[in-house]
């Protein structure tokens, strides 16, 4: 645990100094913010109402990819990632300790493009903002759970940039589907279906606990 | 010879169809120093990274004397310094204490900085060191768990000579401390003076044994040719 702690406390530090990733990841999702402004200019409050969840996880899905890559290729930097295989112990804390601070950041990122899609599309979130954090912040751990997971195997290879979302992307249908299901009744301030819960619940565990175990192999050359 | 420390026997190592080490076997002994010689891609960096257990052989066996697990007795510096370079010294060694579960990270962070002589530094961000102070560092980095056997990857490389010298007789200081050393390197004069034995490795294959009786740089060099000479 104390290994875990440490790495969210390294990578936590080091992007406050640098803020490459937050920013990165943040423009980004601005751009898409209003390159959909700006594409769909016609549409009714309550048509853009209706479309600002999967709008929303377009920036978020995106903008996590560039997170998770950018996180393991800082590792690269002076080989610090050999360093983090060498520490003795279950590698399973290194795996926590770097996805719960992708977590952090990318949930950082996330608050502030939510901010920007309600003053854009005029949307006000503040009545969804219990469901949709709940929602949000479970569809990010699985993203999460899942991107370390995969990040340093494709930041190892020569196609790096490439390689993350073709691994990435099929296994997180399941969570793209509880939460955009999960968002879009938030905002519209209906209850959060059961079954969108149960999937984004079910999906989180599954990656956790084969992330936590198969993070031994994933960092073995 | 001194209590056995680690041992290889018949290790290999395959990436697909490229045979990167073949056959590997050697002993090592606690507090002795053993080089490790060979041209560019003859698998000096595989072997020492299977010893540090960051790689796992193909083939064979890689055995530590009784006692802790592997990683926690092996200190590592390779190429790369292995630093963050957006902390500063001292928080990379209690970041690296941490990793090894030292009881007192700051402490021994403060006694390490004060070894190398970059206690004036220590709140130096990493990023702007020059590479000699980036090599103390990373030494300091890689004893922070007090290891058994430290692994030194061509720790020369990159260095001018007054920092190269610097860092030889630091290394020279370990060795005297008791630590095993194991020095993969281009340098025979430097593998000379801090190794008692050594092995010659060519595509992959230990050509050549320096015991520690014949251990000299003139000795060192000639059987160095001479095993380049006779790998076709």
């Amino acid at each position: 645990m104390n290994v875990a702690l440490a790495i969210l406390w390294k990578d936590l530090v080091s992007e406050w100094r640098s803020r490459d990733r937050v920013m990165a990841m943040l423009v980004f999702s601005i751009l898409v913010a209003v390159v959909f402004y700006f594409a769909l200019p016609m549409l009714r409050p309550e048509e853009l109402s209706a479309l600002a969840p999967g709008l929303l996880w377009t920036a978020y899905l995106f903008s996590a990819l560039l997170g998770l890559n950018r996180s393991f290729a800082l590792e690269l930097e002076n080989d610090a990632l050999a360093g983090l295989a060498l520490a003795p112990g279950n590698r399973g804390w290194i795996f926590l300790g770097k996805a719960a601070a992708n977590w952090v950041l990318i949930s950082i990122v996330q608050i502030l493009t939510a901010g920007v899609f309600a003053l854009f599309y005029g949307i006000d979130l503040v009545p969804a903002l219990p469901g949709l954090a709940t929602v949000v912040g479970l569809g990010t751990v699985g993203i999460c759970a899942a991107g370390t997971l995969l990040a340093p195997m494709a930041v190892r290879t020569g196609f790096r940039e490439v390689l993350l979302p073709v691994l990435l992307l099929p296994a997180l249908f399941p969570i793209l589907a509880g939460a955009v299901e999960g968002s879009g009744a938030a905002v519209a301030g209906r209850p959060i279906p059961f079954a969108a819960l149960q999937l984004l619940l079910v999906t989180d565990g599954i990656y956790l606990i084969v992330a936590f175990l198969g993070f031994d192999y994933v960092l073995d050359e | 010879m001194s209590a056995r420390l680690l041992s290889l026997h018949a290790v290999d190592k395959r990436y697909a169809s490229v045979t990167a080490l073949s056959g590997i076997e050697l002993e090592l002994g606690a507090g002795q120093g053993l080089a490790i010689l060979g041209p560019n891609g003859a698998g000096k960096s595989t072997l020492l990274r299977i010893m540090a257990g960051l790689a796992h052989p193909t083939g064979g066996k890689v055995q530590f004397a009784e006692g802790a697990p592997q990683r926690s007795r092996v200190g590592y510096l390779g190429h790369a310094t292995l630093l963050y370079p957006e902390l500063t010294a001292h928080e990379n060694l209690v970041f690296a204490g941490r990793l090894y579960g030292v009881e007192d990270p700051g402490a021994r962070a403060d006694q390490l900085l004060a070894d190398e002589g970059l206690s004036g530094v220590a709140n130096r961000r990493a990023r702007g060191f020059s590479r000699g102070m980036a090599q103390r560092l990373s030494i300091a980095r890689a004893r922070v768990h007090a290891p058994e056997l430290l692994l030194l990857d061509e720790p020369f490389t990159g260095l001018d000579e007054p920092s190269a010298q610097r860092l030889s007789l630091r290394l020279e200081g370990l060795a005297d401390e008791g630590h095993a050393l194991v020095l993969a390197t281009h340098e025979i004069d430097r593998a000379a003076r801090l190794a008692q034995t050594a092995l010659v490795l060519v595509e992959g294959k230990v050509k050549r044994r320096v015991k520690a009786e014949e251990m000299s740089e003139p000795f060192l060099r000639t059987a160095y040719a001479e095993a380049l000479e006779a790998s076709p």
